[in-house]
């Protein structure tokens, strides 16, 4: 059964097919929400509202549309009203304490070393460009339908993913060059 | 520098997005270019970095958290069976229907019993005031009779017909008038005012009539502060025998 079938029928009244697209999709949300926030614990909060709206906004779910493209608005808007309270909040301070749950221990293994590299690099850049790479370098998505979460053109995601994905590239090798 | 023609390219080339041709000529550029070849082997580390990069795992938290909300949602659809949006306007049309409808109808009657009220008030108060009126006609006495006769079917009377009918009692020239207003107002002996009044016209009615009237209602409603009245009344020489003896039999009674 499709993941558009089954929220047709959440929305007519079988609630408990909600369980289902939980089950499909918590996974990936949790992954772009949480690598979004740069904190896992973050991520679970946001994860658990974007479902919370799912149940809540049912009725405005519309068949014609793809249910991926719009659970992952739900769970962009859901970031954006985080990020918007973030923004009032937080200061430079927890930025940093944030980052420290991908700086490994001195013990760790070169693999752990390059993920919390990776996600370092990740965090310097723009919330746009990290949101690109995650949807499709971590969560291949294809541009299509990138472009249709963020309603627009193709060849527009083409090119800021490219020039996202060399800009990672850059942090992370000067990232490497301090250490 | 590299041109971002080129770093286009060979992302697509990293991505398999070239056609054979242009992926030769990427190949071509690479072998060429020693910059270019570090360049890329760079951006494959990264993207070999995040291809390694392991899915993270929410705590059981996350699932346990949706199940509760899942099923707080399931129970208010449950209620919701009962009450649709429509049933609600329904329901609450209903509610309207019969508020408004009780509060129409305790308008109502209450209006209407308002309206009643002031009807008998007018009623009652041209009755008083033709009662009043007949009460005072001192050219017919039939007409006073008849006055006095309404306040005697009044199941009670205020200050002002009491006062009209004392007045007919104690100067009515007429003795039949003053006996019918004597028997209205032995209808309101339990006031205390109405009692002191009657009372009191004892000590002036001259009327044999009225005097042995009045003697036996005080008789009657064992009053017993009139022995001095009933005493003046046997040592008066004005008044008759049977007035006389009558307030002998009183005084004896009342003993």
């Amino acid at each position: 059964m499709t993941d558009e079938a089954i929220m047709e029928a959440v929305k007519n009244g079988k609630l408990e097919q909600a369980a289902v697209l939980f089950e499909r999709y918590h996974l990936r949300l949790y992954n772009f929400l949480a690598r979004l926030a740069m904190d896992k614990e973050v991520g679970e909060d946001l994860t658990q509202n974007v479902f919370l709206r799912m149940l809540k906004y049912r009725h405005t779910y519309k068949e014609s549309m793809r249910f991926q493209s719009w659970i992952y608005q739900l769970a962009r808007n859901v970031f954006s009203d985080h990020y918007q309270s973030m923004k009032r909040s937080m200061n430079s301070k927890t930025d940093v304490e944030r980052l420290a749950d991908f700086i490994p221990d001195e013990d760790s293994r070169a693999e752990e070393e390059r993920e919390a590299r990776l996600h370092q690099s990740l965090s310097l850049l723009s919330e746009e460009q990290r949101e690109l790479l995650v949807l499709t370098r971590f969560q291949h998505m294809k541009y299509e339908e990138v472009a249709e979460i963020l309603n627009t053109t193709v060849a527009n995601i083409k090119v800021k993913v490219h020039r996202a994905m060399i800009k990672l590239k850059e942090h992370y090798f000067q990232l490497e060059a301090y250490d | 520098m590299i041109n971002e023609t080129v770093q286009q390219k060979l992302m697509d080339y990293l991505d398999g997005n070239l056609s054979v041709d242009e992926r030769k000529e990427a190949e071509r550029m690479l072998t060429e270019d020693a910059d270019l070849r570090t360049w890329f082997e760079q951006l494959k580390h990264v993207n070999s970095s995040i291809t390694k990069s392991a899915e993270w795992k929410p705590s059981a938290a996350l699932r346990e958290s949706f199940e509760a909300a899942l099923q707080q949602e399931l129970k208010k659809e449950t209620k919701q069976v009962f009450f649709t949006p429509m049933m609600y306007r329904v329901a609450a049309a209903v509610m309207l229907l019969i508020v408004a409808g009780g509060i129409g109808f305790w308008v109502n009657n209450q209006w209407q019993q308002q309206r009643e009220m002031a009807e008998l008030k007018r009623q009652l108060q041209e009755t008083k005031s033709m009662m009043m009126a007949m009460m005072n006609n001192e050219l017919s006495a039939s007409q006073r009779m008849m006055g006095v006769s309404v306040a005697n079917s009044l199941p009670q009377a205020d200050d002002e017909i009491t006062r009209a009918l004392f007045n007919v009692l104690n100067e009515d020239a007429n003795t039949n008038v003053r006996l019918s207003a004597l028997e209205a107002l032995s209808k309101f002996h339990a006031d205390p005012a109405v009692k002191r009044k009657l009372i009191q016209s004892l000590a002036i009615q001259k009327d044999p009539s009225v005097q042995i009237a009045l003697i036996q209602l005080l008789v009657q409603i064992k009053e017993q502060s009139i022995m001095p009245q009933l005493k003046d009344i046997i040592e008066d020489d004005q008044s008759i025998k049977a007035v006389r003896d009558e307030a002998h039999t009183a005084i004896l009674k009342l003993s």
